[in-house]
């Protein structure tokens, strides 16, 4: 493509993230006159941009936002929840089309269409002629026949989120329950199972290979649903789709058997298969086809036919054209969250590779000093030792260098958090503002990718409880609109994402009340709590600080995973809440999750790594401090009485044989709970390449894994909540 | 034992892994007239699901878990 076409579609996805800034903006303040100037500017400016170019639909649509927005400039037009989403919609319509311009240099082949039912949405025409435009691998959402639906329950009109989820055969082996994960899709509504090929004999069956392929509806938003199968986007599809109400039970009397087959015809259509079996079925479809609309005295012109048999939405446009039936889906292909152009693209493979190759190098290297040594102190053994300073110095250089390769700015997993917050508080009723803050953090991708759905549901988690309906912070004296910040900053250990509102806040004493009834916790250990760590309780498994289990949040299993992918990942969570006032949790991950930053310490002559974000403290306690009940021991920590645990017991070790007046021990905080941890010695602290273990050391339990020090001596790390 | 074997019977209870499929495979193929119970059943591997719906085995008490019976127990009555 020209150079002129490059910079259009640069430019015009700028135009695009402007617009949608300006249009949360104006949403936020109507009387906003910066961005609705900004925003007409933005459509203004496009328009010119696409009139460039052969893409009249394009034009089109930004036509008539521009005039949607030029009404409201003058004030013939208010800027209600309604026309907001519709040039919402108008701008992700305007991404999709910009990816797609980029990867095919033309708008896809139903743009016309898209642009009439936008642009009529935006003009205030009611919907025009409704666009059947299927989304790859959901066609099945337009087979779906009326009994099904019926079967479902969803008989209305509605628009819901469409999935196609075909996991990979192998799946079972990296831990993935594809069941387990539909379970998971938030207010499902329909779910269908069915064998991606036919399933074989039992005896032919292989028990670890994925057979099956899912398809179901949900009535969350599609980035909710799209959350659940984070890990694995590759293999699903997810899409908003609008249903059509079903007609009543009279459904026209071309609806018996003949309506049946052509339905059946639809599905063979999606039916899987390599290019001969599908080439086959087109043929046999076509014929069947055309004789049931010959039967019932249609005509029909096969060369179209034939085309239409290509998909099942291109023959339920082609049978909706023959028979005046109305289609009962209208999809309509929601941006996928396609980053922006990189430089250059390095698949994530090659560079966990390039580290796993430092990894090797740093262990490599650290044979040189014992051969210098072994070497003398003649010119070789001279020039041995200057080698290996420099092989150093190369190497600490070179692992700085690969490491910077993955990081990647947080505004990556801010980007969601606007739409996500305008989108929720809409549906709840509630006026929130986002605060972003630190976006240009950086952070390594593998932690982006661990932080994005806590975040989410942090985020969600403060619009849903956290902050309260206007009426009620009205009452409390406080501004009616809520206001929730996400915060990104680099510190010593790691990076920290603060998530802040200023809502309810969390009620130490409901929390305690709540853990009692719940069983988590007896009435004494409850009251012995102190408030901090009672707040804390948001985090224990199975705790839900809601009364009412709401659709948003799920059924309180949400802080739970939150806390658990945060330390997964060795980092931490953190919560601070005043009730009244607002509440505060903090993430704090580790820069990369490839070097980890351990406190390396001893017990019976080995040596082993506790990773520093989960380190409180080091100190040596006098023997006489910690007090023994039976074999059950702890000491008082500040103001606390901390459980001490030796490291050699929980090892299987033997005790230390020698006598000592004091004991080394590190303060391991666990999620509120700490732990003294009583080990023979307390070393330097290192970074380390953690591996996670390989073969029949895989099934240990209490080790994270293994790292080679800087000189080369091992170091089990230890999963210290699992060995605790 | 998430899943206890009684002559014919499978009977499934609470959260039936992964590692359960080796051996139902082997007693699906070495039982005739298998019958299951997924009564107790709370959360069933996709694993299992496939070997269910390969040898079809008749359903001797459907899943109380919602999730199942709702979306599950359909394919394998009948």
């Amino acid at each position: 493509m020209s150079a002129l076409f490059d910079q259009f579609v640069g430019e015009a996805r700028e135009l695009l993230d402007t617009a949608g800034a300006s249009l949360l903006a104006l949403e936020r303040d109507p009387a906003d006159r910066a961005a609705i100037n900004e925003l007409f500017r933005a459509f203004h400016t496009l328009k010119g941009a696409t009139g460039l170019f052969d893409m009249a639909p394009f034009t089109r649509l930004v036509h008539a936002g521009e005039d949607a927005l030029s009404a409201l400039r003058d004030g013939r037009r208010r800027l209600d929840a309604e026309l907001a989403d519709r040039l919402f919609r108008a701008l992700d319509q305007g991404a999709r089309w910009v990816d797609a311009l980029e990867s095919d240099g033309t708008l896809p082949g139903d743009a016309d269409e898209t642009a009439r039912r936008l642009s009529a949405g935006l003009t205030g025409t009611p919907d025009a002629a409704p666009a059947v435009a299927p989304v790859a691998g959901l066609e099945w959402v337009e087979a779906l026949d009326d009994a099904a639906r019926r079967a479902a329950g969803l008989i209305d009109a509605a628009t819901l989120t469409a999935l196609v989820y075909a996991p990979d055969p192998e799946c079972f082996f990296t831990g993935d329950d594809p069941l387990a994960l539909c379970r998971k899709i938030p207010d499902l509504r329909l779910l269908a199972i069915e064998p991606a090929e036919p399933l074989p004999l039992l005896a032919g069956l292989d028990p670890y290979r994925c057979l099956l392929r899912f398809h179901a509806l949900s009535g969350a938003a599609a980035t909710e649903v799209a959350s659940v199968f984070r890990a694995v986007p590759d293999q699903v599809r997810i899409a908003p789709v609008t249903l059509r109400a079903l007609p009543g039970e009279a459904g026209g009397p071309e609806d018996g058997l003949a309506g049946a087959i052509l339905r059946e015809q639809l599905r063979i259509l999606t039916l899987p298969g390599d290019s001969l079996d599908r080439d086959g079925r087109r043929a046999a479809v076509a014929r069947a086809v055309a004789n049931i609309l010959g039967a019932q005295g249609h005509a029909v012109d096969r060369a179209a036919l034939d085309t239409a048999c290509a998909d099942a939405g291109a023959l339920r446009r082609f049978l909706d054209a023959a028979r005046p039936v109305a289609p009962p889906v209208e999809a309509a292909p929601v941006a996928t969250p396609s980053g922006r152009r990189a430089l250059l693209r390095i698949e994530p493979e090659r560079v966990d590779q390039l580290m796993a190759l430092i990894g090797e190098l740093t262990v490599a290297k650290s044979q040189l000093p014992a051969l210098a040594r072994q070497a003398g102190a003649d010119s070789l053994g001279q020039g041995l030792k200057a080698v290996s300073a420099r092989f150093d110095a190369l190497v600490g250089e070179l692992q700085h260098a690969a490491l910077r390769l993955r990081l990647l700015p947080l505004s990556r997993v801010f980007e969601p958090l606007p739409r996500l917050v305008r989108d929720t508080a809409r549906r709840l009723d509630k006026t929130v503002e986002l605060a972003l803050g630190g976006g240009d953090t950086e952070a390594d991708k593998d932690i982006l990718d661990v932080l994005g759905e806590p975040l989410l549901h942090l985020v969600r988690n403060s619009l849903d409880h956290g902050i309260e309906p206007p009426d009620r912070r009205a009452a409390a004296g406080k501004p009616p609109s809520g206001v929730i910040r996400v915060h990104a900053f680099q510190e010593k250990d790691g990076v920290v994402v603060e998530v802040s509102d200023d809502g309810a806040g969390i009620d130490p004493a409901k929390m305690r009340a709540a853990a009692i009834r719940k069983g988590l916790l007896d009435a004494a250990a409850a009251e012995a709590l102190g408030d901090d760590e009672a707040v804390r309780l948001v985090f224990a498994p199975g705790f839900s600080t809601a009364s009412g289990v709401s659709d948003l949040s799920g059924r309180g299993v949400g802080m739970d995973a939150v806390r658990a992918a945060v330390e997964r990942a060795g980092g931490r969570v953190e919560i601070a809440s005043t009730p009244g006032e607002g509440t505060r949790i903090r993430l704090v991950l580790p820069l990369t999750l490839s070097i980890t930053r351990v406190v390396v310490i001893e017990a019976a002559g080995e040596l082993f790594g506790v990773p520093v974000t989960l380190v409180g403290g080091m100190r040596r306690v006098p023997c006489a401090d910690i007090r023994a009940v039976k074999r059950a021991e702890s000491v008082v920590l500040g103001d606390r009485v901390v459980p001490v645990v030796r490291l050699r017991r929980l090892l299987g070790f033997p005790d230390d044989p020698r006598e000592r007046s004091a004991e080394y021990v590190l303060v391991a905080d666990l999620g509120g709970t700490g732990v003294a941890l009583v080990v023979d010695d307390v070393r330097e602290r290192a970074d380390v390449m953690l591996r996670p273990m390989h073969g029949v050391l895989r099934g240990l339990r209490g080790y994270s894994g293994t790292a080679a020090l800087g000189d080369g001596r091992l170091l089990l790390v230890l999963d210290l909540r699992e060995l605790l | 034992m998430p899943i206890r074997y009684e002559d014919g019977l499978a009977r499934f209870e609470g959260l039936c892994a992964v590692d359960e499929a080796l051996p139902l495979a082997e007693w699906l193929e070495a039982t005739e007239a298998a019958r299951v119970d997924l009564a107790a059943c709370t959360e069933l591997h996709t694993a299992l699901l496939q070997l269910l719906l390969a040898a079809r085995p008749a359903l001797a008490a459907p899943p109380e878990d919602a999730f199942l019976r709702r979306w599950v127990a359909p394919l394998l009555a009948g």
